[in-house]
């Protein structure tokens, strides 16, 4: 029997959040540790005609100072084999910046000390002699010749292209009635978790194991990576997840740092503390996002979509980071959206620039080209008259039409229905009062406006996840998994799944994902796919025990009943479950999921000022199953707000030599409760078919739309004119004044 | 980002805060409620040899209003300000911009001398006191001197203080009767540092004319500035819609902000006549 | 260099040395040895008061929010210096005040976190509000937590434990 956990807002435990108690990073302490200070590149590119470190060893406290000369010639690898080519080992990126710097934030030193105080100040002495050169900043002209090149034994600026092509595109563009074509844009902006990045390593010196406290999300890879440049057993690594003060894709990637601090570790011998402080936080932190599309859309005069094609360049920054060239691989397998394309081209370039490296943030690539795609609609909506949420309708694939693929693309859609989620979300709006009220308004001289996006979001990525199951002798269980905790409650969510496979209470389920030494593969929490992968190794893992168990008691294994440290069969006869052994389970995925949702947001623009305020903001999205509906829409919400802040506020800007200027939280504006309305969700549960829970994941879901959705609504209130004029993110105050300005 | 390294020290009167000022030279900084130079510290953007913590000092935390006009201690805390109901009439713009400085926390902490001093291009209280032609008392080992606001302000982050002075008082005089006063400003979110605002005090006739006038403008240069082309629009005129737009499209137009990557010069002036234009509004319509 | 028994109102604390400081953390005498320059969070965290957390150490995300003599500070823009004396509340303070204890059960009700860093802070910023203004209105009690940043929530159900919160201790139903 199962205590039907699945499918309800089971309560999470956060007594220690609430009590002070939790551990982060840097609450952590070892005996006799140090503390590190990163020096940094402070111009985007030069030549390192020297470091001298003298007087920087010299000062009180200070155990050591360090630069690429005192480390082996090493690079951060990609963690993805989907994310490499042939050709993304020339970008990688070194610990420590050998004989150029190419970002401001690139690594140079390390100064270790006592304090951080002092190390801070020591680290203020490192003396630079930098021989400055000139930058590329500029993604559209980066990979043309006569640029400036940032890898120069590269020999050019691109890193990849990315073609996909399906259908005629040209025969459908010649039977267009209307095509239109412009240029959109999305800036560089990024997560910015609440807690920094920050790590202890410490080598015990008995056993010689290193282990790193501050890892998260990809711990498995993180411990790869630190054995193959540390050059030691990765047995003899032991990677540590603490409480996770956020992550959204850019924590718990391999760093620089994470090489930095072990290899300290090593070679003093001692504890060595880094946390990494707001303003370098904003320049060695992924970024994420900055990518230009030259779009053309072709359609008929009655509102069928055709063909479309694009040419996009997305920045990748100063070198390829661990997730390879997912900053050009997403977007692309996101332009089509969920729409019955006859055909499309596109063709999307990863270039490098001389500025921060980019990797994910929630919603990759599919946020960016969501924007793009749901733009041009509604653009296209307005030349041929058509409610906006008329075309999409129209063009929505419909269910009877799944599995739809556009072969030979790898984008393949199993389950859902699209036009029924449409139609949810347009009901629970109150689509046509909302437009009623809204004309209304606008007759009173009030700048409001209505914007709607759908999407279709890549989930479930693989390859694989382990799970084990172990019976404790106080007759709980213990389920270690491979996934991590950002802080999203995923450690409930699973605990329910075990609990309800295993037919016991959640309380005698604990899951443990803090630990490499506990589990011997895992890949981690990234692409909304812990609950799916993990989970359903869970759910295998959960039928081995009970396998196990039937096999011992000779009946069925729906017939086991499992509690009180025994396996108990109908007739009563049982076998104590430490004769079990563990349950294990593995499950394979070796096809990502694409999802479907939409988005409608309701804006007003205060006229004076260009200011955007979203009244109302809806988010649907098709998660196949709510293993945890609280928590769930939770996710939802949470990345609803950042996509909010992404759409009007949030912006990583450079000048012209590649200086950063929003590296403070008072620069790189997150919103507040003062910018946020009430964010409303909507579940839809459509069970895909491939995987046995039916799980298609939602942690970034609310991101996806919103920015596109936002962008669609402040174009819908500035009227034809302006609107038309809305190609870029952010919509901040100022531009959108701009716009107004030429009504 | 920790602080550098300082020396510290708490004295226990305004005199051993001068006399301590005047021995620890010219690298020294008076720190009260921290909240502009702790942040700046933090950053290493500022480097004092040595800190004097006024921030516990008896007697500078009056507010007091009189006949002679209103006198705004320098301990005076932001939120002090905000939560007076006395400062009405004349003196709202006081308490409306002090409700805008930062966020809660900050105003609990942050004073007014501290703003002052710290000149921030982009802080409130100095723009309140330019436009209500407020005086600084200022006071050193050597004796006190007054100094109008309006000449206070030397540049961002800058005022003509000497570095072993300390701002004790702000004097606001007495206006003339039927005065009335409103501050505008305008940032991305709530609590950021404005991109533009302003502070407007108005005395009327009885026959509903304006007086006198004073509009100031804070974010548009690295002081804040007067806009006596608006003041004179109204100035024998009643407010009307149309005087009102006048002044502000004259505030705007007699201003010359430089832009920065948050915010572009068309763009701050376009602010400094929609503010411009609600401060005045507001009056309009409360007479 | 430490400098025992340093009396910082009748000498300068110099650069390399050390004051010894009692603080008062939540009702017990706490005692730190600190330069001048060490800002209060650090100072607490130092002492294993670590639920006190930094998100930005220059005073714009609100994680280091602590009551100082009841009232909410950024514990990263003041010095543990200056804190000499006075009375300081954090989120570890057991048992909790009233309103401390209220907000707890109300963040937990309505989910007002997820991966808890700004929580200590927002706790902390609310507690000395409903003390200081206990019948601060919706909007008052919103502008008021625009102080701090939460990454994870989206804000709005933040808003939400805080006015239940305050409906507790003012004799209503949460």
């Amino acid at each position: 029997m199962t205590h039907g956990y699945i499918g309800a807002g089971v309560e999470r435990d956060d007594r220690h959040f609430l009590d002070g108690t939790a551990q982060y990073v840097a609450d952590v302490s070892r005996e006799g540790q140090l503390h590190a200070r990163i020096v940094r590149s402070p111009v985007a590119h030069a030549r390192i005609v020297a470091i001298d470190v003298a007087e920087a060893l010299a000062q009180p406290g200070v155990v050591t100072v360090i630069t690429a000369a005192d480390l082996p010639d090493v690079r951060i690898p990609i963690r993805l084999p989907m994310a490499e080519t042939p050709d993304t080992h020339k970008f990688l990126q070194p610990p420590l910046a050998r004989g150029v710097v190419r970002y401001v934030g690139e690594p140079v030193a390390v100064v270790v000390a006592a304090d951080p105080y002092l190390a801070e100040d020591a680290a203020e002495l490192v003396d630079l002699d930098l021989d400055e050169l000139d930058v590329v900043t500029d993604i559209t002209s980066a990979a043309s010749t006569g640029t400036p090149l940032v890898q120069p034994e590269a020999g050019t600026n691109l890193v990849a292209t990315v073609p996909l092509t399906f259908g005629d595109v040209d025969a459908a563009f010649a039977r267009a009635d209307i095509v239109l074509r412009d240029r959109l844009r999305v800036h560089r902006h990024t997560a910015v978790p609440m807690e920094t990045r920050g790590l202890l390593a410490e080598v015990d010196q008995g056993t010689g194991v290193l282990t790193l406290w501050g890892a998260a999300k990809v711990k498995h890879f993180t411990r790869q990576a630190l054995s193959g440049m540390l050059g030691i057993d990765p047995e003899r690594i032991r990677v540590v997840e603490n409480h996770v003060g956020g992550g959204f894709g850019v924590r718990g990637e391999p760093y620089p740092e994470d090489y930095l601090i072990a290899f300290l570790a090593l070679r003093l011998g001692r504890p060595v503390k880094w946390i990494e402080d707001r303003a370098e936080h904003f320049v060695a932190t992924n970024h994420a996002r900055e990518q230009e599309h030259d779009f053309e859309v072709a359609a008929t005069a009655d509102g069928r979509l055709l063909a479309f094609r694009d040419r996009a360049w997305c920045d990748q920054g100063a070198y390829v980071r661990s997730q390879g060239i997912l900053p050009a691989l997403l977007p692309a397998q996101h332009l089509p959206g969920p729409y019955r394309w006859e055909a499309f081209a596109l063709e999307v370039h990863g270039v490098l620039t001389h500025r921060t490296p980019v990797g994910t943030y929630r919603g990759p690539g599919m946020t960016e080209a969501t924007f793009v795609r749901e733009r041009m609609l509604n653009r296209l909506a307005h030349e041929l008259r058509l409610d906006p949420a008329e075309l999409r309708r129209r063009n929505l694939i419909e269910p009877a039409q799944l599995p739809w693929n556009f072969a030979p693309t790898p984008i393949t859609y199993e389950s859902g229905d699209f036009p029924a989620g449409l139609d949810r979300l347009l009901d629970h709006a109150g689509y046509a009062e909302l437009r009623r009220q809204r004309d209304e308004r606008r007759a009173r001289g009030e700048h409001v406006g209505i914007g709607l996006a759908a999407y279709t979001e890549i989930g479930g990525i693989g390859p694989f996840e382990e799970a084990t199951i172990v019976p404790r002798p106080d007759g709980g269980f213990v389920a270690h998994v491979g996934v991590g905790s950002l802080g999203q409650g995923v450690e409930t969510v699973l605990a329910q799944i075990a609990a309800d496979k295993l037919g016991v209470a959640m309380q005698d389920i604990t899951i443990d994902h803090h630990d490499t030494d506990q589990l011997a593969h895992g890949f981690g929490s990234f692409a909304s796919r812990a609950t799916t992968l993990a989970g359903n190794a869970l759910a295998l893992a959960a039928e081995d025990l009970r396998s196990r168990a039937a096999d011992k008691l000779g009946v069925p294994s729906a017939d086991v009943e499992l509690g009180g440290g025994r396996a108990t069969a109908p007739s009563g006869r049982s076998v104590p479950l430490s004769d079990l052994g563990e349950g294990w389970g593995r499950f394979d995925k070796p096809h990502p999921s694409f999802s479907f949702g939409a988005v409608l947001s309701l804006v007003s623009i205060d006229a004076g000022t260009g200011q955007v305020r979203v009244l109302r903001h809806l988010v649907l999205h098709d998660v196949g199953r709510a293993v945890n509906p609280v928590l769930l829409r939770r996710q939802l919400t949470g990345a609803a707000a950042q996509g909010i802040g992404a759409a009007l506020l949030e912006e990583l800007l450079y000048d012209e030599y590649g200086q950063p200027l929003s590296t403070l939280l008072s620069d790189y504006r997150i919103p507040t409760v003062e910018e946020l309305p009430d964010i409303e969700v909507i579940v839809e549960e459509r069970p895909t078919p491939a995987n046995p829970l039916g799980i298609k994941g939602g942690g970034e879901s609310g991101m996806v739309g919103t920015p596109a959705a936002i962008a669609n609504a402040v174009a819908d209130a500035l009227g034809p004119a302006s609107g038309a004029r809305v190609w870029r993110l952010p919509l901040t105050p100022g531009r959108v004044r701009e716009l107004l300005r030429s009504t | 980002m920790k602080p550098p390294p300082f020396a510290y020290r708490r004295p226990s009167s305004v005199q051993e805060a001068l006399t301590l000022a005047a021995q620890a030279g010219e690298d020294a900084k008076f720190i009260a409620g921290g909240q502009s130079l702790m942040p700046l510290l933090a950053l290493r953007m500022s480097r004092p040899s040595h800190l004097i913590d006024i921030n516990r000092l008896p007697g500078l935390d009056e507010l007091r209003q009189s006949g002679a006009g209103l006198r705004v201690g320098a301990l005076v805390r932001h939120a002090t300000l905000e939560r007076d109901a006395r400062l009405t009439g004349p003196w709202r713009a006081l308490r409306e911009a002090a409700a805008l400085i930062g966020h809660h926390p900050i105003r609990l902490r942050g004073t007014f001398g501290g703003s002052a001093a710290h000149a921030d291009p982009s802080a409130e209280l100095p723009v309140v006191a330019v436009a209500m032609d407020a005086t600084f008392v200022v006071r050193s080992t050597a004796g006190e001197r007054e100094i109008p606001a309006s000449d206070f302000f030397a540049g961002p982050l800058m005022t003509v203080l000497d570095p072993a002075e300390l701002l004790v008082e702000a004097r606001f005089p007495a206006p003339p009767p039927r005065t009335r006063s409103a501050f505008e400003e305008f940032g991305p979110r709530a609590g950021d540092f404005a991109f533009a605002s302003t502070a407007v005090t108005l005395s009327t006739r009885d026959d509903g004319t304006v007086q006198q006038a004073r509009i100031a403008l804070g974010g548009v240069d690295a002081v804040p500035v007067r806009a006596y082309e608006a003041e004179q629009a109204l100035e024998g005129e009643p407010l009307t819609d149309a005087t009102v737009r006048e002044a502000a499209g004259r505030a705007a137009a007699g201003c010359a902000p430089s832009g920065d990557a948050h915010a572009s010069a068309t763009y701050r002036r376009q602010l400094i006549a929609t503010l411009v234009e609600r401060a005045l509004s507001r009056l309009k319509e409360e007479r | 260099m430490t400098y025992t028994g340093h009396r910082v109102d009748s000498a300068w604390l110099e650069p390399d040395e050390h004051a010894d400081l009692d603080l008062l953390v939540n009702g017990r005498s706490v005692r730190v040895q600190v330069p001048a320059r060490c800002t209060l969070a650090d100072a607490l965290r130092e002492r294993g008061l670590t639920g006190t957390r930094l998100g930005c150490e220059q005073g714009s995300c609100g994680a280091c929010t602590i009551l100082l003599d009841g009232l909410p500070v950024r514990s990263c823009l003041t010095l543990a210096v200056q804190a000499e004396g006075c009375e300081l509340e954090t989120a570890e303070q057991a048992p909790p005040s009233r309103e401390l204890g209220a907000l707890r059960r109300a963040f937990h009700e309505h989910r007002a976190l997820q991966c808890g860093f700004c929580t200590s802070g927002f706790l902390m910023l609310a507690a000395g509000l409903l003390r200081d203004e206990p019948d601060a209105g919706a909007a008052r009690v919103r502008e008021v937590l625009s102080a701090n940043l939460c990454r994870c929530t989206g804000g709005v159900p933040i808003l939400r434990a805080v006015l239940a919160a305050q409906r507790e201790l003012n004799g209503g139903h949460a």
